[in-house]
This record gives structure tokens, C-alpha cells and sequence, in this order.
């Protein structure tokens, strides 16, 4: 069976972008365009997600506050989170992993990099 | 009272009227100084913003440009390449035929990254759509100054215009930019790594 990645990003063109990079590695991925319609996607979704991959600057609901809310979450406390932002501060990098996240990548980037990020956390 | 006496108090009330109203004009202008000195300082932010996006798609436009074209002379090659190879199988070179298999195999290897690398590129969309919003708010912010200034001359432009558009949510980075990477990436994962352990 194959995992399932959940890609969060305001930008129509980095979410179709990593869908199709994610697909065709295999994965099964699960797209939000900003952090409450992910939540409200995790809350209705049958499966488990794997592994998120989020986008920082949000409307709505910001990466900072989806990666919060998920850490809270019983269920996913452990799933790797993977941010993608063009925000490169030594800030916003502590800001990501006082919030919680797994690794941090900057904006733009290689897909190869990514995948190779990706692989990490899931085989 | 004396007529001189008359005179005299009206010129005084005339002269402390005056008084009054240029005091009230220079008020009217102090208060229009700050949002005129803060929109003259903001726009050539936006116009510097603008300029970068234009230098910026032009580049990447330029770079995938540069991969399509390494791309089609490899397909040209790859076409004459396998008509080659129907003639070495037919002549029954089997050995030359697998060496061109190979180099076939290659080029199309080598087409297969360079359309990842066009991909990767295409994030120039994301990055200059948010350099683009960072214009954007840097001229709504000026246009709010200037309503502020209209609104002290007394005119009801900015109502009228504030009823017709609804403000845009806008998320952004404000320092989003394709090329001037400021940290690499091994400095980032080292910090996630000690975080870690």
C-alpha cells in the first residue's frame, strides 16, 4: 500500500508542482491550500497521512499554526512534517522547529532534494 | 467709540480670524506631511519590487529556454540515432547496435533531468507571485496614505472606492527572491540535526 503525503501551499503552481514530482515516486498525495482546510482535511480523512509537507506564509491558518495544531493531535504527533518556504531566516527556522518540524526547506528548491528529503522519513 | 476706536476692533477681529485660519492651514498641512513623506518613500519600494520581478522572470525564462534547447538537439540526435540503429540491426552489427542502444538510453536519461530542472524552475511563478503581492501591498499602503491626505482636504473618494473593492488577504514573504540565496541548506539541516539529538 502506498503512503500518503499531504501537500499544504497557497500556490496552485508548487502544489501541482509536488503532486506530480510525489506521484511519480509512488506516493498518494493529498492536497490542502492553507492550514484549516488541511486540519479539516486530516479530521475527515479515513487513512493516516504519513507525512506532511507545508508552506509557511498562509491565509487563514499559517504553517506555524497547522504544524502547532497537528503536534497537539494524539494521532499525529509523530508524523513527519516537512516545511517548504521561501522565508530563510535563522527566525522563522527556530520558529519551525519550536513548532515542531522535521526539516526545513528553503524556496526555491531541487525536487530531487526534496524526494531525497522525503525518503528519510518514509521507505 | 470713537470711529478710529471702531475701526481698530475691526481689524483686530479681521486680523485674529487670519490668525485662526492659517493656524488651521498649517495644521491641515502638518497632517498631510507624514503620508505624503511615507507614500514618496514607499514608491520607489514598489517600483524596485517591480523591477526585480521583471529581471527575475526574465532569467528564469532564460535558463529554461537554454534546458529546451540541450533538449531538442538531443531529441535530433535521438532521431537520427535510432535510424541509424535500424541500419545496424539490419546489417546485422549487433555489437554497434547495442553501444548506440546505450548512448540512445543516455541522451534520453539526460533529456528526462534537464525537464526536471524546467520544472524546478517553474517555482519562479511561486516566488515572484509573492514578490508580486509584496508590490501590491506596498501600493495599497500608499494609496491608503493618500486617502488619509484626501480625506483631510475634505473629499469622499476614499469612501467611495473603499465600498467598491473589498481588500485582498494577502500571504507573503516579503524577501522571497529566486536567486540571492542567503543560507544554504546544510547550515538549515544542521540546525534540525541538533535539535534532534
Amino acid at each position: 500500500m502506498s503512503q500518503t503525503i499531504l501537500v499544504v501551499d497557497d500556490s496552485p503552481t508548487v502544489v501541482k508542482f509536488l503532486s506530480f514530482s510525489l506521484k511519480g515516486k509512488g506516493y498518494d498525495v493529498l492536497t490542502a491550500r492553507d492550514g484549516m482546510d488541511a486540519l479539516e482535511k486530516m479530521s475527515s480523512l479515513e487513512t493516516s497521512v504519513d507525512l506532511i509537507i507545508t508552506d509557511l506564509n498562509m491565509p487563514n491558518l499559517d504553517g506555524y499554526g497547522l504544524i502547532e495544531a497537528v503536534r497537539e493531535s494524539q494521532e499525529h504527533q509523530e508524523t513527519p512534517i516537512i516545511i517548504l518556504s521561501s522565508e530563510e531566516g535563522v527566525e522563522d527556522r527556530e520558529r519551525g522547529i519550536s513548532a515542531g518540524a522535521s526539516s526545513y526547506l528553503v524556496k526555491p528548491f531541487k525536487s530531487t532534494l526534496l524526494l531525497t528529503e522525503v525518503s528519510k522519513y518514509l521507505n | 467709540m470713537a470711529a478710529s476706536d471702531k475701526v481698530q476692533a475691526k481689524i483686530q477681529r479681521e486680523i485674529f480670524e487670519l490668525t485662526t485660519s492659517i493656524a488651521g492651514l498649517v495644521a491641515s498641512f502638518k497632517k498631510l506631511k507624514r503620508p505624503l513623506a511615507e507614500s514618496h518613500e514607499k514608491v520607489p519600494q514598489a517600483t524596485d519590487q517591480l523591477d526585480k520581478i521583471s529581471e527575475q522572470t526574465e532569467a528564469a525564462a532564460h535558463q529554461m529556454l537554454d534546458q529546451i534547447e540541450q533538449i531538442t538537439q538531443r531529441e535530433d540526435e535521438l532521431i537520427k540515432g535510432t535510424e541509424h540503429l535500424k541500419a545496424k540491426i539490419q546489417a546485422g552489427e549487433s555489437e554497434e547496435a547495442v553501444r548506440m542502444i546505450d548512448k540512445i538510453a543516455e541522451m534520453a536519461n539526460n533529456n528526462l533531468n534537464d525537464a526536471y530542472m524546467i520544472m524546478d524552475s517553474l517555482q519562479f511563478q511561486d516566488i515572484t507571485a509573492q514578490q508580486m503581492d509584496h508590490a501590491a501591498s506596498i501600493l495599497e499602503d500608499i494609496e491608503t496614505k493618500l486617502d488619509t491626505i484626501l480625506d483631510a482636504m475634505g473629499d469622499s473618494v476614499r469612501s467611495d472606492r473603499a465600498a467598491r473593492v473589498a481588500p485582498k488577504t494577502r500571504a507573503y514573504d516579503p524577501h522571497a527572491d529566486l536567486f540571492d540565496r542567503k543560507t544554504n541548506q546544510e547550515d538549515i539541516d544542521s540546525l534540525f540535526d541538533k535539535k534532534q539529538q
